[in-house]
């Protein structure tokens, strides 16, 4: 019986004992399962976290950093991540913050740009204003002092319009100024007369080329950065030689310094922001901004020039040369010294519309012209007798055949006013000494007797009549008075 | 509107004198004539300088008018025109005097007879 008993029991022990171990097996390799499983989603969580550090620490900040540099942006640090949700979340949020920052970068910059831009073109209009002024007061003062002191000052001020003026263009604005044909070396003068060391340069080889009108200012500005630079990065003792040179298909303005040159880096640098192909950013110029080759390049991309500093000059600085395409180049020398009229009409009749300084300057005598015209034509009429000795106009009788034929080859200037001009220089000098001394007195000119009596009638009259109209009214005895005078004179 | 005129504020005058003021002798007057002497060669004189021979090769002209014609100042010009002179390109000549006009007496005297006659 108890044999029994204890098989049974330990029958059931040994059951017990297998499903026990049977389960234990079981619940061991749950449990490691459970272990791995959980091993590796924290190794996961830690690569995320990591990942998410990465994007915080490295990623955006690059992001920030090279927005208008072309450098490839660091990419997760776990590949294994690659591919899933999560990275896919991580890729949108950079995406989105690249857009966000381009989108301020853009912001500040055109907001950036349009403040300078206004403020500069504002001082581009003073500094315009002050040369008006300094130039009149060198044509009004004639002491060699005050001329100094003006040149001083005029010097400086054109440094200062140039520095206005090629902030403005980098911020976008048009150089400002529209002005006539230019000869190339009055273009380079020009630029000379812009920068500190002007005495330091010295313009060679004078060609009889023109630059056209459009281009005439950007030209000045471009070569008067490339002559600043160029005298700012050499002694001060050595000079900056610029040649002109005709080639086949324009003309190149060649500016060699003597200065220390530059390094493959920095070549290479100005050759990226000559071509002008990248926007600049004003804020990226460095400190103090250097914006000369920005300039330049900016200039040259929208005016279609071409620059390149990539040569070295024969006298070890550097080598900068302005190329000049031939759309850009006229010639007005056949109309400057020629007696035609014609090439000065052509000329002149663009320059009308144009809001030069000296087309305005021309405009403004001819203006009151026509007001006063009829104004000192109103009094005589008005004073009665003397317009009869005014009226007939004796001015082209006794005008010189000359002045006649001047006026009229020459013809009228706006105002109506008859243009005159000085003889050539070719025919002067042949007619004079032969056997017509000074044709301009007119006193031993004869007239037919008719005529002489008739003005003399007319003079009679006039003063008689004066006379009577200064005693009808005499309130206005001066109005009358000087005019027929003037008249009488004339005639 | 004369020929061969350039824009006037592109050469500053200190670029043209070469940032002199004082011209090297004091005998400009505003009327006094300048000649040019054709034999000299132009080779070497700055723009300016070239229009003044060319200016003055047809005959004598006041320092006014070469100052007109070169649109720039007198006192200018006349640092221009004293390097010719020291380089002999050009002589100067004081103004010729103007003549003696004739008494006003005269004149009333022979609008009298004039009109006694008339």
């Amino acid at each position: 019986m108890t044999d029994h008993i204890s098989e049974a029991v330990s029958w059931c022990l040994a059951v017990v004992v297998l499903v026990v171990s049977v389960l234990l097996t079981r619940q061991r390799r749950i449990t490691a399962g459970v272990r791995r499983r959980n091993a590796t989603l924290e190794e996961s969580l830690r690569a995320r976290d990591e990942e998410v550090r990465h994007l915080v620490d490295v990623r955006l900040p690059a992001v920030a950093d090279g927005v208008n540099l072309p450098t490839p942006l660091p990419g997760l640090k776990d590949e294994k991540l690659a591919g899933t949700t999560f990275a896919q979340s991580l890729h949108a949020v950079m995406e989105q913050f690249t857009r966000a920052v381009d989108k301020a970068q853009t912001r500040a910059d055109a907001s950036a740009k349009s403040a300078l831009k206004a403020s500069m073109r504002a001082l581009q209009g003073l500094a315009h204003e002050q040369q008006v002024s300094i130039s009149q007061m060198q044509d009004r003062h004639d002491n060699p002092d005050v001329l100094r002191d003006l040149l001083e000052i005029d010097h400086a001020n054109s440094q200062f319009g140039r520095r206005a003026q090629a902030i403005a263009v980098l911020c976008g604005s048009w150089p400002g100024r529209q002005r006539l044909a230019s000869s190339l070396t009055d273009a380079v003068r020009g630029s000379k007369s812009r920068i500190r060391d002007y005495q330091r340069v010295q313009v060679h080889s004078l060609i009889d080329v023109a630059v056209v009108s459009r281009a005439v200012e950007p030209v000045v500005l471009a070569v008067a950065e490339l002559l600043d630079n160029a005298a700012r990065h050499s002694q001060p003792n050595t000079s900056v030689e610029v040649s002109l040179q005709p080639v086949h298909n324009g003309a190149c303005i060649v500016i060699d310094d003597a200065g220390v040159g530059m390094d493959g880096l920095e070549v290479q640098r100005a050759a990226t922001l000559l071509s002008g192909q990248r926007a600049v950013d004003v804020s990226r110029l460095g400190d103090p901004p250097q914006f000369g080759f920005a300039v330049v390049g900016l200039l040259a991309a929208r005016y279609g020039f071409s620059v390149s500093v990539d040569t070295r000059s024969p006298y070890g600085g550097v080598r900068a040369v302005l190329f000049l395409p031939s759309a850009l180049l006229t010639h007005i020398d056949a109309g400057t010294r020629g007696a035609a009229g014609a090439p000065e009409a052509q000329q002149a009749a663009p320059a009308q519309p144009l809001p030069s300084r000296p087309t305005r300057r021309r405009a403004a005598p001819p203006s009151p012209a026509p007001g006063s015209a009829p104004a000192s034509a109103g009094v005589p009429a008005q004073a009665g007798p003397p317009a009869a000795t005014y009226t007939p106009d004796p001015a082209p009788a006794t005008a010189p055949p000359a002045a006649d034929e001047a006026a009229t080859s020459f013809g009228v200037t706006a105002g109506g006013l008859p243009k005159r001009r000085r003889r050539q220089a070719t025919d002067t000098p042949g007619p004079r000494p032969v056997g017509q001394p000074e044709p301009d007195t007119g006193s031993h000119r004869v007239r037919s007797a008719e005529e002489t009596a008739q003005r003399m009638g007319a003079f009679a009259r006039g003063t008689r009549s004066g006379r009577a109209a200064h005693q009808e009214n005499a309130p206005h005895p001066e109005d009358a008075a000087p005019h027929s005078e003037e008249g009488n004179r004339q005639a | 509107m004369s020929p061969g005129r350039r824009e006037r504020g592109l050469v500053r005058p200190y670029v043209v004198t070469d940032g002199r003021a004082y011209p090297t002798r004091n005998t400009f007057d505003l009327v006094t004539l300048v000649l040019a002497h054709t034999d000299r060669p132009l080779s070497g004189l700055s723009p300016e300088k070239r229009r003044v021979m060319e200016l003055c090769l047809g005959g004598a002209l006041s320092v006014a008018e070469v100052a007109g014609y070169l649109e720039l100042p007198v006192s200018v010009t006349k640092v221009l025109l004293g390097d010719l002179v020291d380089s002999g390109h050009i002589t100067t000549r004081s103004p010729i005097p103007p003549a003696e006009l004739p008494e006003t007496q005269l004149l009333q005297e022979v609008l009298d007879g004039l009109r006694a006659r008339l």
